[in-house]
């Protein structure tokens, strides 16, 4: 008898997770049924972002930028009706934009007009980019949500969106589930195709880095079409198969850990080789291969009133090496005061269909000290300083050397500079001095960095500062921003200014070494509690530039929210 | 430390009418406790970073983390009272709820539990509460308003206790013999109790540990306490003030330099942040079409360069290098692989050949700079500007300088099988090399 109660409850139990579970299968038919609309909240966001400068090249030519940004934001929540929380919701998402740069070709005239884009000119191809597109349209994320699903185990995402972890910032159109147990766990397993540029309302955002893709749909055979000789760089723009998996902990606050693993193929054809067979062909390869694979894990945890420590890693199992490392521990001195250390390793990884994976490169490593004092609750400041250090395979000052002894006791013969590195695919000449570990030696240079952050906040405007210095071997970068806005009548106006010098050196380019000064100001009106507008004015003086300005105007309206 | 006629804590730090030139001076005042140590700096002015003139053992749970209560999330308030707790808890004998009754039954944070004067007074005071537009003294001394109330012009003053922006229901907590002191400290040995005997999230977290679907009413998430939009975003916008994560909670207080350590926590628990954050805030600056001041400063195409020269900030953290930064690169000239009549013939953007390209290997050489940072090489050059002498001799069409580490051939048969293409951009199929590692 006593177990009856507790079957009607399960069973109740049951029939709920029946409920939503066939509520999740039904939504698209939920969308559209007027009773649920009518719960549902809806959010719309339209913003209108328009920007007008020039880009300088080191030769003076200038690029024009008038640039529109329209995005529309369309959101639907709780489309199961009231929210309660840790009671199921469903939400569909989405964020459209439009980037056109009415500047593309501007700089062009006469038998270039319309170069950039087009390759078909008096001079073919004299100014066409690959892939540059004046007026691109992308879908930033849209999907279908629902959390909380079956008691709290179950969550879902459908379409475009993101993932957020160590191995960095992504995207892909797919399918997300997660799944939280009791039991301090959580599981994500996910797939679908990473967001590629050129493909349908994409960008390159999120590819990795190091290989250049986009459509070809333009390119041809004839002489006023691009063809692929001219471009053996530009890889076909394929859909990208990519599947993760992550564990983690859930619910306590004092820890938490997150085990990643992400997969990514590429597919359809490459161009391989850069240069013409003797026919005149271009060989390519094609078939199913590793874009990316990594796993990673991250962790912080809270020692009480004390501190906090965290740590992470990514490990590139294409590139079999770690690409990221980064470890930190904060102390907190009484109320007021909290001190750092900060670790950072960072070696760069590309795409699997990069040849830059193979290519001699060495990590950066950062180490950083860090103060930061809450003085009072509308003023603090944050200090770090540290310095990073770069690495290279051999001594600029002894290389040669090193070289020359090292071939000369073996007898071989090598060229004028020694290196060993240019050799005969047929007999593979001098490989063995120039592979051979003993003969290297790593060298370091080392940056001294340092950044100051200070702001004052009071309920109607805020004043900041910030400072940084770069310095070291590799070029010289100094020089700090001041800023402040003040919010007038409810915030209903806005007056805003940022003033800013730098000054940097760079031994490799003394002549673009240069100081700079410049400001901006801003105003801002908030007609309605849904909309506001905001227009700056930006005056940048160089000496490698001159006068330079900038006008960006933001209009945002928006209902629901 | 009884805390007997002390001020209402709490005023002077919620109050915004304080001249801005205090502000001035507390931070001088501040800056200095704060290098005296952190006890000189506890017991410091209220307005500053948050002192405390209640013994911290009298303090909520939690108090240590976060010694002072959110002023978001718990406006300020003006208990313009004279009041002893510790005289009716321990003189009297009284319970909490013999004055705060409401306690048993209040099911929201929007309903008061502060004690009702006509139910909880009257009856030992002698006063008459029932119209509170004709408050009737009892007798004298604790008859009297003064003997209570604060009194302002002859006038009593105003309590001032604006209802804390959560979802709280102490019924559900009383039902779950929870004792007020886990919540609110040692009121029972204070005098005037003020806004730091209000509970502090680490001390809601002892019991608050619990993910969604674990047994029992004490769950972790925020929406469990926190108000959300409609969304399910919490609230963050309160008159009072924002409310934004404080140190104690993963390290993510949102100091002046937060911008460059995000990542950090961001990393490791994205959900944390999309507590608040909407995904469109990240898209802002991660895929933004406008440059981000706080990142860029202004003029920061002059100095591009440079910056990325010194990896910082990191260009790869939001920039895919061979489309958002190398188109820009081919429409201006800048990159090597670009379409003749975009630059200038004789333009070099790097040192001379003779120090950039050519042997011997300067220090000026470009194999330096491609190996510390090999990203900003990306960030212009296609694969074949490389494959134009890193390419095996011969069909491949390089000169044969092989740009291979030490210790490649004992990893490249696995990256061979993974992907054979960057392979064949330099070497032939058949040619030797490649068969070694295969």
């Amino acid at each position: 008898m006593r177990e009856r109660p507790r079957r009607r409850a399960t069973s109740a139990r049951r029939s709920a997770v029946r409920r939503e579970l066939a509520c999740a299968a039904a939504l698209p038919l939920l969308l559209g049924e007027a009773e649920a609309a009518r719960a549902a909240d809806y959010e719309v966001e339209a913003r209108t972002e328009a920007q007008a400068y020039e880009v300088a090249s080191p030769w003076g030519a200038t690029l024009d930028r008038r640039r529109l940004t329209q995005t529309l934001g369309l959101a639907a929540h709780n489309l199961q009706g009231a929210y309660r929380p840790g009671e199921a919701d469903y939400s569909v998402v989405v964020l459209v934009r439009l980037d056109a740069d009415l500047g593309v070709n501007d700089q062009l005239s006469g038998a270039q007009a319309g170069g950039e884009t087009t390759y078909a000119t008096a001079v073919p191809g004299a100014r066409y980019v690959p892939g540059l597109r004046p007026a691109p349209l992308d879908v930033v994320y849209g999907y279908v949500e629902g959390q909380n699903l079956a008691h709290g185990w179950l969550g879902f995402r459908l379409g475009r969106q993101y993932v957020t972890d160590m191995l960095g910032w992504w995207s892909f159109d797919g399918a997300l589930v997660r799944v939280t147990t009791p039991f301090f766990v959580r599981a994500e397993v996910y797939g679908g195709f990473e967001q590629r540029g050129e493909l349908p309302l994409s960008t390159s955002r999120y590819e990795a880095q190091g290989v250049w893709r986009g459509s070809h749909s333009d390119f041809g055979t004839n002489g006023d079409a691009p063809r692929l000789a001219d471009y053996p760089s530009f890889q076909y723009a394929e859909p990208a198969p990519a599947f993760g998996v992550a564990l983690e902990s859930a619910g306590v606050s004092f820890l938490h850990g997150r085990l990643d693993y992400r997969h990514v193929y590429n597919q359809g054809t490459t161009i391989t080789q850069q240069f013409p067979d003797p026919s005149g062909g271009y060989r390519a390869a094609s078939g199913v291969r590793t874009s990316t694979e990594k796993i990673g894990y991250a962790a912080d945890g809270t020692l009480g009133p004390y501190g906090d420590v965290r740590g992470g890693f990514a490990y590139d199992l294409y590139a079999n090496t770690f690409s990221s490392v980064f470890g930190g521990l904060e102390g907190h001195l009484g109320r007021a005061v909290t001190l750092g250390a900060d670790v950072d390793y960072f070696l760069p990884t590309f795409d699997g269909d990069s040849i830059w994976n193979w290519f001699t490169h060495d990590a950066v490593l950062t180490m950083t000290g860090r103060a930061a004092v809450r003085l009072t609750r509308e003023l603090d400041v944050a200090a770090t300083a540290g310095a990073r250090q770069w690495r290279a395979d051999g001594d600029p000052a002894t290389f040669a050397a090193a070289e020359c002894r090292a071939a000369a006791s073996e007898g071989r013969t090598t060229g004028p500079d020694c290196l060993g590195t240019t050799f005969d695919p047929s007999t593979g000449a001098v490989r063995d001095v120039v592979r051979d570990a003993a003969n290297r030696t790593a060298s370091a240079t080392t940056d001294g960095l340092a950044n100051v952050a200070g702001r004052y906040r009071w309920p109607s405007g805020d004043v900041s500062l910030r400072g940084m210095v770069q310095a070291g071997e590799r070029g010289r970068r100094v020089g700090g921003d001041l800023s402040g806005e003040k919010r007038l009548s409810g915030g209903r106006y806005s007056l805003g200014a940022r003033t800013s010098l730098y000054d940097w050196d760079d031994p490799l380019r003394p002549d673009r070494s240069a100081t700079s000064f410049g400001y901006v100001l801003g105003v801002g009106y908030r007609p309605m509690s849904s909309a506001d507008l905001r227009i700056e004015w930006e005056h940048d003086m160089n000496r490698l530039v001159g006068q330079r300005f900038r006008v960006v105007a933001l209009l945002n309206v928006w209902a629901g929210r | 430390m009884s805390g007997r006629g002390r001020q209402p804590l709490g005023r002077a730090r919620g109050d915004d009418r304080v001249p801005s030139w205090l502000g001035v001076v507390a931070c001088a005042a501040g800056a200095a406790l704060s290098l005296l140590g952190p006890e000189a700096a506890a017991a410091g002015s209220d307005a500053g970073a948050g002192g405390s003139a209640v013994s911290s053992t009298w303090l909520p749970p939690g108090a240590a983390s976060s010694p002072v209560p959110s002023a978001a999330i718990f406006p300020p308030q003006s208990f313009a009272l004279r009041f002893d707790h510790r005289r009716h808890v321990k003189g009297l004998h009284l319970g909490c709820v013999s004055c705060h009754a409401a306690a048993k039954t209040s099911d929201s944070a929007a309903e008061r539990v502060l004690p009702k004067a006509v139910d909880a007074c009257d009856g030992c005071h002698g006063t008459d509460h029932r119209d509170l537009g004709a408050v009737k003294a009892g007798a004298a001394p604790l008859g009297a308003c003064a003997s209570c109330h604060e009194m302002k012009a002859g006038e009593v003053a105003r309590v001032v206790a604006p209802p804390a922006n959560l979802r709280f229901s102490h019924k559900k907590h009383f039902a779950r013999n929870i004792g007020c002191g886990q919540c609110h400290g040692a009121v029972g040995e204070l005098g005037l109790a003020g806004r730091e005997q209000l509970p502090r999230m680490p001390g809601c977290l002892t019991c608050h540990e619990l993910t969604g679907p674990a047994q029992g009413g004490a769950k972790g998430d925020c929406p469990t306490c926190h108000l959300v939009r409609s969304d399910g975003k919490l609230v963050q916008s309160f008159a009072a003030g924002t409310l934004v994560p404080s140190r104690w909670l993963r390290g993510a207080e949102h100091g002046p330099d937060w911008t460059e350590r995000h990542r950090y926590v961001a990393a490791d628990d994205s959900a944390f942040c999309g507590s608040c954050h909407k995904a469109q805030e990240c898209t802002d600056c991660h895929d933004g079409r406008v440059r981000p001041r706080s990142i860029h400063p202004n003029d920061f195409l002059s100095m591009h360069p440079i910056a990325a020269r010194q990896d910082s900030p990191r260009c790869t953290s939001c920039h895919q290098e061979q489309t958002f930064c190398a188109d820009c690169h081919r429409r201006t000239g800048v990159a090597r692989d670009v379409a003749s009549g975009n630059r200038p013939a004789g333009r070099r953007f790097h040192p001379p050949p003779a120090e950039w390209t050519t042997a011997p290997r300067g220090p000026n050489h470009h194999a330096w700079e491609a190996m510390r940072n090999l990203n900003a090489c990306v960030s212009c050059h296609t694969e074949r500007d490389c494959a134009t002498c890193h390419a095996t001799k011969g069909v491949s069409g390089g000169q044969g300088v092989s740009p291979h580490p030490a210790g490649f051939a004992a990893v490249c048969g696995g990256a061979l099988r993974k992907n054979p293409r960057p392979c064949l951009v330099c070497h032939v199929s058949g040619d030797r090399f490649l068969g070694t590692c295969r």
